[in-house]
């Protein structure tokens, strides 16, 4: 506290020493509210440096822009009369812009980490320091230096006098720091504006506009270098011009601290907000509260330890970075949630982490609801899994019967032939054998059953419309079948062709029926199939049934199986399984 | 003269069976082939009355070869140890001369398809 009135003391004691100092030694080149003017942009700086200190005591912008208020003020000082009073302080005055173009690079976060701006500081820094430093090398006085000073004063430390050669430097300075590093840093503020994100850009644009216009006054000195004299009106605008620039500067970097409480007043709200609101508002009520449209919420599955969003579907937190920034949000240690959000938001940790804490509660069910949902997602996942790798399994064993077994027989069906070929006819041994290739027909024919009720190859084949000809073809009572023909995916198919044929087994074991009616349509996503006859009735998918095991199959698929049938009117089995185009 | 025949098959057990049968039975079986591609190469060399062709190749569908075939000399004959009702559509759009299962494969009942065709 001390040491904070200590430099707020000097600040205003170097600001009165300035102003005297200007007004005592220009006189008639200048005006007390000249003085006063460039005084109170020094203190504007001053006054935002120490907030910002105070408000942010790890963040270098504070005492940034308290360096470039003292640099400002003892700027000022270069006009003494005394030449190492003189000296000195010309040797450091155009360091303040260096400083106040550092500032301007390091807001928000305090640092310059763009390689481009960390090159063109340095390359402010020198020629801020070394122009001045050589000028003052071969100054002797006998000429002006129009744009530093009204007066001819003299350097302490001539070494070759030349006043022709310091007119030269001061010319070189002006146009390559007031004209060329200004248009650069303009261009480099410029690049900043549309690099940003839009939050960014919302906090960036005020400051960068204050700073353009500052630099901008600069730039046009520049030009004037090689105007004879420019018009007083034109440079008593340009003056007051480069003032209210300077002033709105720092202000405006005040007003970015100002909108950061502003904001934290809106995370009280968040909580009376939350409190009965569904999981799903939550993201929206936070990104309302921290100014966010692109905010995210990750919620985390201690489980699984992984993140998911508010369906239960998978989150990859990004990398820290210039589009993304990542705020983990714990309780007692253990993580509850990340807000994946705009980095601008990264400058106000504490503040994304109160709206983080107002949410926790909201948070936490979202959470869990999440939870919910991704088991959820996990279990239908799975029981597809199960339903298609059990699709798999019954097509490798009718592939396995077909190329194996069945192809043995049907070899040994043919040698046996030959074999009776070579014998003389109406002996036992032909006999025999005709017997032996009867059986092993017959034995063919039975695996070739056990084949097609494993799995239809017809059904891989050709699809579901003829392998339910094939079907209707085999079942012993007449079968209207209206199936549309196009491919759909291979879980889809084999369900549905094992529906309809265990409702037609049905109908031929129970049903009395006379006839059946086969439809599969596909409408709006749903393939929709109907088993119908004109029998008895009285059928229900009993647990255990073969239509009850049917059932689940067709629920694993998210589908559904219904059996309406009532005494003495026939049955439909109507299945529904979802099957996108 | 004797009818020369073609046997498409990827089962060896199968195709040394059937030659042996159908030679019995009094056709001339010119040549044997393992899979489709070896089948399309071999009919115009070999020239033969009728391709015996499994439906069910490793490399290509007996079907696709028979269309490969059609507006040649040689008839087709499908066999398959499937059902013909198993066989699907192709099977009837085909232009093969018949369908024989394989397990009731005899060299009459090839002749009766020719002789019906002709």
């Amino acid at each position: 506290m001390t040491a904070l009135g200590a430099v707020v003391a000097a600040g205003l004691a170097l600001g009165v020493v300035a102003y005297r100092v200007q007004v005592d030694e220009l006189g008639r080149y200048t005006s007390p509210e000249n003085a006063m003017a460039i005084v109170a942009v020094a203190w504007a700086f001053l006054l935002a440096g120490l907030v910002a200190w105070r408000r942010r005591p790890g963040n270098r912008l504070g005492p940034l822009m308290t360096l470039a208020a003292f640099a400002l003020l003892l700027r000022q000082l270069r006009y003494s009369h005394d030449p190492w009073t003189f000296t000195s302080f010309f040797v450091l005055s155009e360091v303040s812009y260096a400083l106040v173009a550092h500032s301007v690079l390091a807001y928000p976060g305090g640092r310059v980490t763009d390689r481009l701006e960390r090159a063109f500081l340095a390359v402010g820094y020198t020629a801020t320091l070394a122009f001045p430093l050589a000028i003052l090398l071969v100054y002797d006085g006998s000429r002006q230096l129009r744009f530093f000073d009204p007066v001819a004063r003299e350097s302490a430390i001539v070494l070759v006098a030349d006043g022709d050669f310091a007119i030269a430097l001061q010319k070189a300075f002006v146009v390559l720091v007031w004209g060329v590093l200004a248009s650069i840093f303009i261009g480099l503020l410029v690049r900043r504006l549309v690099r940003a994100t839009p939050l960014g850009r919302r906090l960036l644009a005020p400051l960068l506009l204050a700073a353009v216009a500052v630099a901008l006054r600069a730039v046009f000195e520049g030009v004037f270098t090689f105007v004879e004299r420019p018009s007083i009106v034109l440079y008593t605008y340009l003056f007051w011009w480069q003032i209210v620039g300077f002033i709105a500067l720092p202000l405006t970097l005040l007003l970015g601290l100002l909108r950061a409480r502003l904001a934290r007043a809106g995370v009280g709200d968040l909580v009376l907000e939350l409190e009965n609101a569904p999981p799903r508002r939550v993201r929206e009520a936070l990104a309302r509260a921290l100014h966010d449209p692109t905010l995210e919420v990750a919620f985390w599955l201690s489980a699984e330890g992984r993140f998911v969003d508010a369906d239960g579907g998978p989150v990859t937190l990004p990398e820290d970075g210039a589009r993304r920034a990542v705020t983990r949000l714990d309780h007692d240690g253990v993580p509850v949630a990340a807000l994946l959000h705009d980095p601008a938001l990264a400058q106000e940790p504490r503040l994304v982490e109160a709206a983080g804490a107002a949410a926790r509660l909201a948070l936490e069910n979202a959470r869990l609801h999440a939870e919910t949902r991704a088991q959820l997602a996990t279990v239908k996942e799975s029981r597809a899994r199960i339903v298609a790798a059990a699709d798999d399994e019954r097509r490798r064993i009718e592939r396995d019967l077909h190329d194996g077994a069945q192809q043995r027989l049907v070899a040994l069906a043919l040698q046996l032939r030959s074999a009776q070929r070579e014998l003389h006819p109406d002996g036992d041994v032909e006999r025999l054998l005709d017997e032996s290739v009867r059986e092993l027909q017959a034995a063919v024919e039975e695996l070739r059953e056990l084949a097609r009720g494993v799995h239809p190859a017809i059904l891989t084949e050709e699809g579901l419309a003829s392998a339910l000809e094939s079907l209707a073809h085999r079942t012993p009572l007449e079968v209207d079948l209206d199936v549309a023909e196009e491919r759909l995916p291979p879980p889809v198919e084999a369900t549905a062709y094992f529906v309809v044929c265990e409702a037609l087994a049905n109908v031929v074991k129970h049903a009395h029926a006379t006839k059946a009616s086969v439809r599969a349509r596909r409408l709006n996503g749903l393939l929709r199939i109907e088993v119908a006859d004109d029998g008895v009735g009285g059928a229900h998918a009993e647990p255990g049934s073969g239509l009850s095991g049917l059932s689940d199959r067709v629920e694993a698929l998210g589908g559904r199986l219904i059996v309406v049938s009532g005494t003495g009117a026939g049955t439909r089995v109507v299945g529904e399984i979802p099957c996108a185009s | 003269m004797d009818r020369t025949v073609l046997v498409v098959d990827d089962h060896a057990a199968f195709r040394a069976a059937a030659r042996r049968l159908l030679e019995l039975d009094g056709l001339r079986v010119v040549g044997e082939a393992a899979d489709g591609a070896t089948a399309i190469e071999l009919v115009p060399a070999l020239a033969p009355d009728i391709v015996l062709l499994d439906v069910g190749l490793p490399d290509v569908s007996g079907f696709d070869v028979a269309d490969r075939l059609a507006g040649g000399t040689a008839a087709v004959v499908f066999i398959s140890s499937r059902a013909p009702g198993d066989l699907g559509r192709r099977m009837r759009s085909s232009g093969a001369l018949g369908f024989i299962p394989k397990d009731e494969l005899t060299g009459e009942g090839v002749l009766r398809l020719w002789n019906a065709s002709a």
